[in-house]
């Protein structure tokens, strides 16, 4: 690491929202040809540092200095004409325009930006308008375009969040060969896995200040979340002991041969009581649409589906939700409203169900309510409007409004994306409670890791069927992805 | 021109198949068409097609300005005014100064918005009594006048269509090819889909809402005119400048702007403003009452909307 300049250097930068005090005295530097991990915990002040550096908010002090010159952005178009580029989870694409126009905005030179994108193995109808672009694919075409201005400096916020994998392992080839030109890569990832595989070094912050900065490698996942988590709760990864204990075998649902839309063909499971069932595959085999055909959102083809033994029709979601379904999409603020108190939004599926009887026994309401903030610990400093709340805080109000109404089988879609570990592990746990209270879970996770730390057993989809039903034990990541990529796996 | 092209030019397309249904029952209603019934349709639709133009361009962007109308009526009456007993050349140059002045009151507009963070239909809804309260200063009475050579420039000598045509054409050549090709008509598609990818993507979000009031008030200010030129006369009330308004906005949501920005062109509502015009015309041909022709536009526009917010659901939910 040595005989590496320094490229960009932040001192004792502060910045506050009214008396909130979201950076105070941060100092972090990146050095030109690494990749630096910027790590912390939601509402550590990581994007807060970002939203400076690519100049969409400026800071109350300190100093920002890129290549020895103090610098301060006034806009992300100044900031991108100084060589820094971002590339956010939301992509900065304008959803009405095309994307030619879309490029034309910004000055991307075109010809330069279809090179980008086909050397990543990808193409897309320049006339196309951005919003009929699936995300994962609306992320690359953002990212194609921040590297067609030759970024000294690229960075990315939280990209590989739900990304599938193959489009993962090519955001990070990029990194590597920006970092292989002399460019340097600041990257924000709750994946740590990724971070020890691709980083040089990690820099940590919590509350507003960097608390860590060491050389990542293999193994310093520990030393992540001492420091991101503080002295707070350490995270286990561990297995809870109540998932080793066997399930009773009755089958709560069972989908046989079903096929719908482009990519569902020939499906069958089940899902016993007691279960937590892990869904993996890589991104567009249909999974999301399994997920809203059992929630009763969109209909199925061809095939059936069996609750507790019974033929069922879902055409719409109360089916689902009146046979004890319930669903937790991947798009949280699709499933709340953002305006309105925790309280409301935890009691919203409550008063569907109790205003057929015309009357609401508030008492009942309110201490069921309580029950449900307690249980899933949120954290209700900003109860008044749920936006208000960080992602993970938001991500329990959409499972404890289930929680509140109670439910036989809970479809989890990528209930954990973009969220902190801490957090993450409150999520895990509370989808064991559901399980030993012989409930049943349905979930699926872009994070493979996941699957081994909460599911008693796992299905991967691959075309259309269930490529491989697989034991817990047999639920390694390499395993995993192998069946995802529709290798077969060694029992 | 490929699929997704086409796509986009169908509500263009069944505009203009609505217009020429309802234009040839229209001219079916006549015992004769020639150009002097050209040159009435034409004056009919030009001073609400051209506000409905310049509203299109601002909801584009994600704004309204609901003084659109006012504006109109102020040049409408500081023309009348100023432009009585005129010679020729005077009255040219004072029409550029007044179209200046319209640019300028939307430039004002669009400041305000951008400065204070107010919502855009707050402000011009506050303008819009502001600027018809300096009109009736302006112009007390009804009245005024116009140099008659400055009037056929507009209007055209009967039965001559062709001026008044070219008002409506030239618009859309000079100010909206040009506006659609540039840097600023990609930022007002951007700011109108999305402020905040299109604040990361570079632009200034606030000199684009200024211009874009600026652009509005222009074409609000050659609407003012042409009334003038039309009329020979001016009418300072606010019942003529709140109904002008709503029906900017009717016409731009009929010719295909969306209301919640970023999607629409100019062409749509030019045409949608001689769909508007038809509907009453027609039905006063049958000896029908004018309250139930503004009836059916009503109809007419709120299944526009229910029809075009279905239409880009389905386009969204293939996401």
């Amino acid at each position: 690491m040595s005989g590496q300049s320094s490229l960009l250097k932040i001192e004792s930068l502060e910045k506050s929202y009214g008396p909130v005090l979201a950076l105070k005295n941060a100092n972090f530097e990146v050095l030109s040809g690494e990749i630096h991990a910027l790590l912390g915990a939601n509402g550590a002040g990581k994007s807060t540092l970002v939203k400076i550096l690519t100049g969409v908010i400026s800071g109350n002090s300190g100093s920002i200095s890129l290549n020895g010159k103090p610098v301060g952005f006034s806009s992300p178009d100044d900031a991108r004409k100084n060589g820094i580029a971002p590339v956010f989870q939301d992509p900065a694409l304008i959803p009405d325009l095309s994307i030619q126009r879309n490029l034309a905005l910004t000055g991307t030179d075109e010809k330069r930006f279809i090179t980008e994108l086909s050397a990543m193995g990808l193409n897309v109808n320049l006339n196309e308008v951005a919003v009929n672009i699936e995300l994962p694919l609306l992320r690359m075409i953002d990212l194609a375009r921040a590297l067609s201005h030759d970024p000294e400096l690229l960075i990315l916020d939280e990209i590989t969040a739900a990304l599938p994998v193959d489009l993962a392992e090519k955001v990070i080839s990029i990194m590597n060969s920006q970092k292989n030109k002399g460019k340097s890569v600041i990257f924000i990832s709750h994946r740590l896995a990724e971070i020890e595989e691709i980083c040089d070094r990690a820099t940590v912050l919590r509350d507003g200040i960097n608390v860590d900065t060491f050389a990542a490698s293999r193994g310093s996942e520990e030393r992540i979340v001492a420091a991101m988590l503080g002295d707070k709760n350490k995270v286990s990864n561990k297995l809870s002991d109540s998932k080793k204990i066997d399930r009773s075998n009755s089958v709560f649902l069972e989908a046989k041969s079903i096929s719908a839309g482009k990519y569902l063909k020939d499906l069958s499971f089940q899902i016993r009581k007691g279960e937590v069932l892990g869904v993996a595959a890589l991104e567009g085999q249909g999974q999301d649409l399994l997920f809203e055909i059992l929630a009763g959102e969109s209909k199925l083809e061809t095939g059936e589906i069996f609750v507790n033994n019974k033929k069922v029709t879902l055409n719409h979601p109360r089916d689902a939700i009146s046979m004890g379904i319930s669903y937790v999409p991947g798009d949280r603020k699709s499933a709340l409203m953002p305006q309105r108190s925790i309280r409301e939004n935890l009691a919203l599926t409550r008063f569907r169900g109790i205003s057929k009887w015309g009357m609401i026994n508030t008492k009942s309401e309110e201490n069921q309510v309580d029950d449900a903030i307690s249980s899933l610990q949120i954290d209700t400093r900003a109860k008044s409007q749920v936006k208000r709340l960080s992602g993970g805080n938001q991500q329990k109000v959409t499972i404890g409004r289930w929680v509140t109404t109670g439910f036989d089988l809970l479809l989890c879609f990528d209930p954990t994306r973009g969220i902190d570990v801490g957090t993450k592990q409150q999520i895990y746990d509370l989808i064991r409670k559901f399980a030993d209270q012989g409930k049943s879970v349905l979930l699926f996770t872009s994070e493979l890791r996941e699957i081994q730390m909460v599911c008693d057993r796992a299905i991967v989809i691959y075309e259309g069927k269930v490529q491989a039903d697989l034991s817990i034990d047999l639920c390694s990541e390499e395993n995993l992805m192998n069946a995802a990529h529709g290798i077969l796996v060694a029992k | 021109m490929n699929v997704i092209q086409l796509k986009r030019q169908s509500w263009n397309l069944a505009i203009i198949l609505l217009a020429l249904v309802l234009g040839i029952w229209r001219i079916s209603q006549l015992p004769q068409f020639g150009a002097y019934e050209a040159r009435t349709f034409v004056l009919g639709i030009l001073p609400i097609a051209l506000l409905s133009m310049g509203q299109a361009i601002i909801i584009i962007g994600g704004g309204i300005n609901l003084a659109i109308g006012a504006e109109a009526v102020l040049i409408n009456c500081l023309s009348a005014r100023y432009m009585q007993d005129t010679t020729f050349t005077e009255s040219v140059v004072l029409a550029i100064v007044f179209i200046l002045v319209g640019m300028l009151i939307g430039a004002l507009i669009g400041w305000i918005i951008a400065v204070s963070g107010i919502a855009d239909i707050v402000v011009t809804l506050a303008t819009s009594f502001l600027l018809v309260g300096v009109a009736m200063y302006v112009m007390p009475q009804p009245g005024g006048g116009v140099n008659q050579q400055f009037a056929d420039l507009v209007s055209g000598k009967v039965p001559n269509f062709i001026p008044p045509l070219i008002w409506l054409i030239l618009p859309i050549i000079l100010i909206w090819i040009p506006l659609y090709r540039s840097k600023l008509g990609i930022s007002m598609y951007a700011i109108g889909s999305s402020k905040e990818a299109a604040f990361l993507s570079g632009v200034n979000v606030k000199l684009t809402k200024i211009k874009l009031y600026a652009i509005g008030g222009l074409f609000a200010g050659l609407s003012g005119l042409v009334l003038t030129g039309i009329t020979l006369s001016s009418s300072p009330f606010a019942n003529i400048s709140n109904t002008a308004t709503l029906n900017s906005v009717a016409g731009a949501v009929l010719g295909g702007v969306a209301l919640s920005g970023g999607v629409g062109g100019l062409v749509g509502p030019a045409l949608a403003a001689l769909i508007l015009f038809f509907i009453p015309t027609i039905l006063l041909a049958y000896g029908i009452d004018p309250a139930y022709s503004q009836i059916i536009t009503g109809a007419l526009t709120i299944f526009v909307v229910l029809f075009g917010g279905l239409l880009r659901k389905r386009t969204a939910g293939k996401k």
